[in-house]
């Protein structure tokens, strides 16, 4: 197979500039993209094609719930699993933080648009 | 001291028989010398061994690794053991059955080769016609909801209709779009003055890009491997040597990268004498450039070498002649006028291509 074949090289991909206050509404996981618990290192990853990232509790629970839900109802869904819940407006700037930079890696979609 | 990682990634390579014939193929040179392939039950193991060894991601490849008749198996198998699965197929041998049964065994992920946009040019390229089972390959991962990625290896043949590339690849609407520049090793090495783009050619490719990013391709995850003749620094091949990577080959020789083979005296293990824990550890082909304490001057001094570890070691081989020298893509490389050289042996001559040779 070709040489590109295994990351062997440094890809130029710019993330698109993509405005702070952009909304995610119905946010899928890109066909491409797996959640993985990795029980070896004790991680959650996001997995796609040569390569991954190293996710934390709480953008792991996120990822986990991106089917397309509307993001409202995903928030409640969080909000739920919390042992001493919130209200949903804290979580809110954090979970489209969170969805906007899976979309600007291309890992996430919205359904919305 | 280096700390040993686990590896994540492993290029399981099934076979080097392809039906087609790619001038920049990475098999190596003299593809006869390996036709003893591993047998099932062999690479199973080899699996189960890299899964415990770390590793996330399998990436099945070749040769046409669809050749093999036992690939749902070890796709399943790669499944079972939760991995994420990887095929990259040149498409010719792919149809519906052959998709059906991808799926079902649990693949996660298809790379389709397309070599031209240009029915014509591309079926030259592959030296055998290919284009049409292609796109057809295309559509039906598509209607069964795969994600594909499209791969163009750019050159100085095609890279003029990079416009066609991305219409292509809208049309066919795959989900990831990768542009890789040729990278001088195997036959793309022996091929170099024929596949070397000018300057003017990868600067227009380049704006293409950049344009159809931000406009009509916005959707489109496009990944674009810049030519390395033309930087001022290398990459960081494979994130370095021994360090996150490990590629099986037909024949269970195991090496730190997929072109290692074209280093002379190195001696490579074998997993049919040892587990793969045992070669990522102890392998003295692994240790060899590993880390960064290794490396000579300018790069020990240089405060890059933990971002590239001195670059690619096949391409410092094959220029200089030491795999141990820092690549001459940098600047710095006491080597790097062998660069300039070659770009310019590229403009002035257009030699015919030599096709890799051994088919199915
Ligand atoms: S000849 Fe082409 S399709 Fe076949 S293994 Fe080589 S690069 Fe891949
Ligand atoms: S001198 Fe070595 S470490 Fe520094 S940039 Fe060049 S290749 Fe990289």
């Amino acid at each position: 197979m070709r040489a590109g074949a295994a990351g062997r090289h440094v890809a130029l991909r710019p993330a698109p500039a993509m405005s702070e206050d952009r909304v995610i509404r119905r946010p899928v996981l890109a066909a491409h993209a797996r959640y993985r618990w990795d029980k070896l290192r004790d991680q959650h990853q996001l997995v796609f094609p040569e390569g991954m990232i190293v996710l934390n509790d709480s953008a792991a629970a996120i990822v986990q719930l991106c089917d397309g839900r509307p993001t409202d109802e995903l928030i409640a869904a969080l909000v739920a699993k919390l042992k001493e819940p919130i209200p949903a407006s804290e979580l809110s700037d954090d979970v489209q933080g969170c969805l906007r930079h899976l979309v600007e890696r291309g890992l996430l979609r919205d359904d919305a648009e | 001291m280096t700390t040993l990682n686990r590896p994540l990634a492993l290029l399981a390579e099934l076979t080097y028989r392809c039906p087609l014939q790619c001038p920049y193929c990475s098999n190596p040179l003299e593809l006869g010398r390996y036709r003893q392939e591993l047998d099932t039950e062999t690479w199973i193991r080899v699996l189960g061994e890299a899964s415990e060894l770390g590793v996330v991601q399998i990436h099945f490849s070749g040769g046409e690794p669809l050749v093999r008749r036992d690939i749902y198996d070890l796709v399943r198998e790669a499944r079972r053991l939760e991995l994420y699965s990887n095929m990259s197929t040149g498409a010719t041998v792919v149809d519906g059955t052959t998709l059906d049964r991808l799926r079902e065994a649990g693949l996660d992920h298809l790379q389709v080769s397309l070599l031209d946009t240009d029915p014509d040019s591309n079926d030259r390229l592959a030296g055998t016609r290919s284009f049409d089972r292609k796109r057809e390959a295309v559509r039906g991962a598509k209607e069964r909801g795969f994600p594909v990625t499209l791969n163009v290896v750019l050159h100085r043949q095609n890279l003029d209709r990079i416009e066609d590339v991305i219409r292509i690849a809208l049309e066919w609407n795959v989900d990831r779009l990768e542009l890789a520049n040729t990278q001088y090793t195997g036959w793309a090495f022996r091929n170099r003055a024929a596949l070397m783009p000018t300057r003017a050619q990868f600067e227009h490719a380049q704006a293409v890009v950049e344009r159809a990013r931000s406009g009509e391709a916005a959707r489109l995850d496009i990944l674009h491997v810049l030519p390395d003749y033309y930087q001022e620094l290398p990459k960081a091949c494979l994130q370095g040597w021994g360090n996150v990577f490990m590629n099986v080959a037909p024949d269970g020789a195991v090496l730190p990268c997929q072109t290692a083979r074209e280093i002379t005296g190195l001696e490579f293990p074998n997993v049919r004498d040892q587990s793969l824990q045992a070669i990522w550890t102890d392998a003295p082909v692994f240790q060899r450039f590993r880390g960064t304490d290794w490396l000579p001057e300018p790069c020990r001094s240089c405060d890059r070498r933990e971002v590239d570890f001195g670059g690619c070691r096949c391409q410092a081989f094959l220029m200089t002649g030491d795999a141990g020298a820092t690549d001459p893509v940098c600047h710095l490389s006491p080597h790097h006028h062998l660069v300039g050289e070659a770009l310019k042996e590229a403009e002035r001559s257009d030699p015919p291509l030599q096709y890799r040779v051994m088919s199915v």
